[in-house]
């Protein structure tokens, strides 16, 4: 009963949700600080090709089949249920602009960022986490090299280019999928389909949805080396990096998300 | 010459070193013992600026390491070699890629120079034909020594040993300690070396230093802490419990 009274008290409900905000603040300051530091050292510093391609494949190559699956389902279901609304205008060879639309500028880039997010993000932080709790970390300092340098601008610029890249595979699966959805179970026109498409598409659409990849995949990459460079405390703080990186980096993905769609509405 | 002025170290509330004064010589070994978890390896972090005091001073040979910038701080860590305790091998290059570490990102020297140079080192340490192998495939002790052999790999100025010989059998331990003697006297480097164990510290050391709850409780030769009649240090190198505890 008191405990039951605990979790139903309003005072410490608000009181969770504010302490949640200001760890997370805390964390956006890290993360800010890592980034600053991160843009310095790949403008300054030599950059190191060989690891960056490696972390590439890794980011990029390997996340492909999750993408694939993710963007191909989300269409089918984006063409299904956008023809069911359209039927009732007798607008169904609309479905073929609103799975464009939806994919290429909203949900491309983050379900692709999503997926990514809960792979990679995990990851990276479990990665560097595990270097940091093994004094990994320290032996670099030890050996005169900056792990900014060493490790996280690799991961930042692999994962900046690859979310590019895997967004636009995602819409173009995505865009599959609902084609196949009407085409062999709505009987609209292939033809049609793809002229409708290719017409409604604007530059601007393409764009944006690729602008917001690129910052999901600094989010993606920032977020999970800070929080591995900070875990603390054998397997279990290893653990506790990976579960973290991987909640904010989702929180600031929709966040950002959010603002970014709030700027191309109103500009 | 390194000296440490009132250095201060706190983890949260945790005061690991509160006030730590010591001198180490240009070409002495100086050896640090004192319990698990008194702060030995945050000392040696410290004085390779891993970790940042709260508050004094590390002169090396004048200068003031905690002020120094980030290119003076790997100047000054390109003369330093260190020995991690748990030998912090990275875990996602070979043994040759650790051992070369620095040659292959600071140097120009070639692959075969490099390897050559690798091989040596791992020769030094009683370690042959394993350039290829990974980190996971080495024993705990094979281990420690690929973290020697990476310190010691861009002949450095001064090396900070943590527990050089923890974990080895007591002959490959005895390799480790012929091994700091050689490096003093042929090539007269400065040695800190942490360790709890008093057969290797009463063999390489010039003197022996105690830290004791954030504090240098003594210093002196192997003679001094041998015959010394400070009831803590006695404690500590005949290995005997409080009573109480
Ligand atoms: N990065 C860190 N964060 C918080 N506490 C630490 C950290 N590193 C060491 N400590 C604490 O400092 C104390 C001294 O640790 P350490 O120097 O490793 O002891 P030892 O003398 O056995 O080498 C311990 O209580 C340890 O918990
Ligand atoms: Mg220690």
């Amino acid at each position: 009963m008191q405990g039951l009274k605990q979790y139903l008290s309003v005072r410490r409900s608000l009181a969770h949700i504010g302490s949640y905000w200001i760890d997370l603040s805390i964390q956006i300051g890290g993360i800010s600080f890592l980034l600053v530091d991160t843009l310095r050292c790949l403008f300054r510093t030599k950059l190191r090709w060989t690891a960056t391609v490696d972390q590439m494949f890794k980011i990029g190559f390997t996340s492909l089949p999750l993408v694939f699956l993710t963007a191909l389902f989300t269409g089918i279901v984006l063409a299904l249920q956008s023809a069911y609304q359209l039927k009732l205008f007798g607008a169904q060879q609309f479905t073929s602009d609103l799975v464009a639309l939806s994919m290429c500028r909203e949900l491309g880039p983050v379900l692709t960022a999503m997926v990514v997010a809960g792979r990679v993000g995990a990851s990276i932080a479990a990665e560097i986490g595990t270097m940091k709790v093994t004094e990994q970390i320290d032996a670099l300092r030890a050996l005169a090299t900056d792990p900014v340098r060493y490790l996280v601008v690799p991961r930042f610029i692999a994962a900046f280019f690859m979310l590019f890249v895997l967004t636009i595979y995602a819409d173009i699966v995505g865009m599959l999928g609902g084609w196949a959805i009407a085409v062999f179970k709505l009987d609209i026109n292939s033809h049609q389909y793809i002229k409708r498409a290719f017409t409604v598409l604007m530059f601007k659409d393409v764009f944006t949805g690729l602008i917001k990849a690129f910052a999901f995949g600094a989010i993606i990459s920032i977020v999970g080396c800070y929080h591995g460079l900070k875990s603390y405390g054998g397997a279990e703080g290893v653990g506790k990096a990976t579960t973290t990186a991987v909640v904010s980096a989702l929180i600031l993905i929709i966040a950002m998300d959010a603002l970014f769609t709030a700027i191309f509405y109103f500009f | 010459m390194i000296k440490i002025n009132g250095l201060h170290k706190w983890f949260g509330s945790n005061h690991v070193l509160n006030d730590v004064n010591l001198e180490i010589r240009d070409g002495e070994t100086l050896v640090i013992i004192g319990r698990s978890g008194v702060g030995k390896s945050v000392l040696l972090k410290l004085i390779a600026g891993i970790l940042d005091p709260d508050n004094g001073q590390i002169l090396v040979d004048g200068t003031d390491i905690v002020t120094l910038g980030a290119s003076g701080l790997d100047a000054f860590r390109l003369r330093l070699g260190m020995l991690f305790q748990g030998a912090a091998l990275f875990d996602s290059l070979n043994v040759r890629g650790n051992v070369g570490f620095s040659l292959y990102e600071h140097t120009r020297l070639s692959e075969p120079e490099i390897r050559k140079k690798v091989e040596e080192k791992l020769a030094l340490v009683g370690l042959r034909n394993i350039q290829e192998l990974m980190p996971a495939e080495l024993s705990g002790g094979m281990k420690k020594r690929v973290g020697l052999a990476r310190a010691i790999c861009n002949d450095p100025k001064v090396i900070l040993y943590d527990e050089p010989t923890t974990g080895l059998d007591p002959i490959n331990s005895d390799v480790i300690n012929n091994l700091i003697l050689r490096m003093q006297k042929k090539l007269g480097v400065t040695s800190i070396v942490v360790t709890h164990d008093m057969t290797s510290a009463y063999k390489v050391a010039n003197r022996i230093a105690m830290l004791h709850e954030g504090r240098i409780i003594g210093t002196g030769t192997v003679d001094d802490i041998r015959n010394t009649s400070d009831i803590l240090i006695r404690q500590f190198i005949t290995g005997t419990a409080d009573p109480e505890t």
